[in-house]
């Protein structure tokens, strides 16, 4: 085990990420990036924009909250140095993605009842299924619902918005590919350091079925709420503006409704949950369709 | 500090921060983006917290217990900095009390690692046993009263033990230590003590405004003091005597503690 947490040390991390991916980057883009001006004088496309950053704040709010409320449940110090790293990551994502409001237009004096506003409810629901693990200090569930469904989420959905974004707009693009680098290295560690720890409890699989089930159930019906009221796609139609054509999982986004490419996630979302929960001896529970 | 702020999307000036009206500083001071700075001077090109190439002096077996007690005891003042400062994200009043308490979890949690690498080089096979082993007495007790302090979710009494009582002692100690360390103890010294700095403004900044706004909250800090003042004192006399400091410095590091303190207004 000593070996694998090696890998994971804020040495490690720092010659990774912040001297590494994020050198030069300001606000996780490049300085003097902005959003589009499209994006910017389009009162449509800026209140998809700010409803759809508003649930990545509330995301990485959580995602704060749960891995520094594990560090003190870690059973290890190499855990609890690796968490270290994850709270700043977390922390960092809040403040990229806060200031992502702020440059759609949000005032610092707004922005608390934009996020109550805008937040789903679905999402509140999904975090507070986390939370009461990190709560209850239960490391093994909590890194289980922190690092391989709350992270397993938001690699995939970062990874779609990636993909509509890089052509059409750089700087959020940019800044999500920073995310998606940091994503990857905290699903690595979940799966890594929690077999481990399942074959030494293996009584906490049943109890962790079920949160994955839960969690699972309160994703899709974000995903559901999100997508069918998203209005940016008609909006880009109507006016004319040309769809991108970028690929995610094999298929042509541009040729997709928000209800198809909210089939496309939840898919994706669902069977790296399947590969990742297998791959620690967890079984995969299927979630109930919202 | 200077530091380059945009003014506008397409231009950058530099910008003294202690210009900025006080929300934009406090803004400044307590983001990823201000830590991504302050730790880019200092941090690159190091290797477990010092320069690489730095040879390390030959000491007696007498000598190599002593530094090995006085890290160990390190591991254990940075181990509950550690927990203290990631239990305190969670009742941080704010976002940018949490971001600022972010980056400071992987400081401690940087310290810990350096200090137990360090360990390592020093011929301590499993540095975690060994920290139990000599871990002074204490500096567990503040260990768990600061934790303590932080499950209550008293902001004001946890934010006092670790950012102003704890890291003081640390700083007080770090800084006196370097002065006389072998040349990479003394390294990674530096970077820390640079880190502890940046820690104790953020708790004299927020209590002092808490203070100001509030004064009923001096007295329950000041209990809180002279309930942990003892063990910091403890804790110091120990230590000071491992490193091998005169007895007069050892007097000085604890007037240098009890200055900071001092500060806030606590005698």
């Amino acid at each position: 085990m000593s070996d694998f947490l090696s890998a994971y040390s804020i040495q490690n991390w720092l010659e990774s990420c912040p001297q590494g991916y994020l050198e030069g980057t300001e606000f996780g883009h490049l300085p003097g990036e902005t959003e589009p001006e499209l994006l910017l004088e389009n009162e449509i496309l800026r209140q998809d924009a700010i409803a759809t950053t508003v649930q990545m704040v509330v995301g990485e709010r959580c995602a704060l909250a749960a891995s520094s409320g594990l560090i003190n449940a870690a059973p290890d110090e190499g855990s609890r140095r690796y968490l270290a790293t994850q709270t700043l990551d977390e922390a960092r994502h809040v403040e990229i993605f806060t200031q992502r409001l702020h440059d759609l237009g949000i005032r610092k004096d707004q922005l608390e009842d934009t996020i109550g506003q805008y937040v789903n409810p679905n999402l509140v629901r999904f975090a507070e299924v986390l939370l009461e693990k990190v709560d209850r200090k239960d490391f093994v569930s909590g890194v289980v619902g922190q690092n391989l469904v709350l992270e397993g989420m938001a690699f995939s959905v970062f990874e779609l918005m990636h993909a509509l974004s890089a052509e059409l707009n750089p700087k959020f693009g940019r800044t999500l590919a920073g995310t998606i680098a940091d994503e990857r290295r905290h699903v690595g560690f979940g799966e890594n350091r929690i077999g481990s720890l399942l074959k030494q409890h293996p009584e906490k699989k049943p109890e962790i079925e079920r949160m994955q089930k839960e969690m699972s159930y309160f994703m899709l019906a974000t995903f559901a709420d999100s997508f069918r009221h998203n209005q940016s796609q008609a909006e880009m139609d109507r006016i004319g503006q040309e769809r991108g054509h970028a690929a995610y999982q094999g298929v042509d986004l541009g040729e997709l409704s928000p209800e198809q490419m909210e089939g496309v996630l939840a898919d994706t979302v669902l069977k790296e949950f399947k590969t990742r929960l297998g791959r620690i001896g967890v079984e995969y529970q299927t979630p109930v369709r919202p | 500090m200077i530091a380059v702020l945009p003014v506008s999307a397409d231009t950058t000036v530099p910008v003294d921060i202690h210009d900025l009206d006080y929300d934009r500083f406090l803004e400044e001071v307590h983001s990823f983006e201000f830590w991504f700075e302050a730790v880019s001077g200092y941090l690159t090109g190091l290797t477990w917290g010092h320069r690489p190439g730095l040879v390390d002096r030959p000491r007696t077996p007498e000598e190599r217990e002593r530094l090995v007690t006085v890290l160990c005891n390190y591991c254990v003042g940075e181990a509950a900095a550690l927990e203290g400062a990631s239990g305190l994200v969670a009742i941080a009043p704010n976002r940018l009390a949490k971001v600022f308490l972010a980056t400071q979890v992987v400081d401690e949690g940087r310290h810990l690692e350096i200090f137990y690498h360090r360990l390592r080089d020093l011929g301590v096979d499993d540095p975690e046993s060994e920290v139990e082993r000599r871990a002074s007495r204490s500096l567990l007790l503040f260990r768990r009263r600061l934790l303590e302090l932080v499950t209550s979710k008293d902001w004001e009494a946890a934010i006092f033990a670790q950012n102003v009582i704890l890291e003081s002692l640390e700083f007080a100690v770090f800084a006196s230590h370097a002065k006389d360390a072998d040349p990479i103890t003394a390294d990674l010294l530096q970077g820390v003590i640079r880190d502890e700095r940046r820690h104790m403004g953020f708790g004299e900044n927020e209590l002092g405004r808490r203070l100001a706004a509030a004064p009923h909250i001096r007295s329950r800090l000041g209990q809180t003091k002279k309930e942990l003042d003892h063990l910091v004192l403890d804790a110091l006399e120990e230590t000071t005597r491992l490193i091998g400091l005169p007895r007069d410095e050892h007097e000085r590091l604890g007037r240098l503690y009890l200055g900071s303190v001092e500060r806030l207004g606590f005698s």
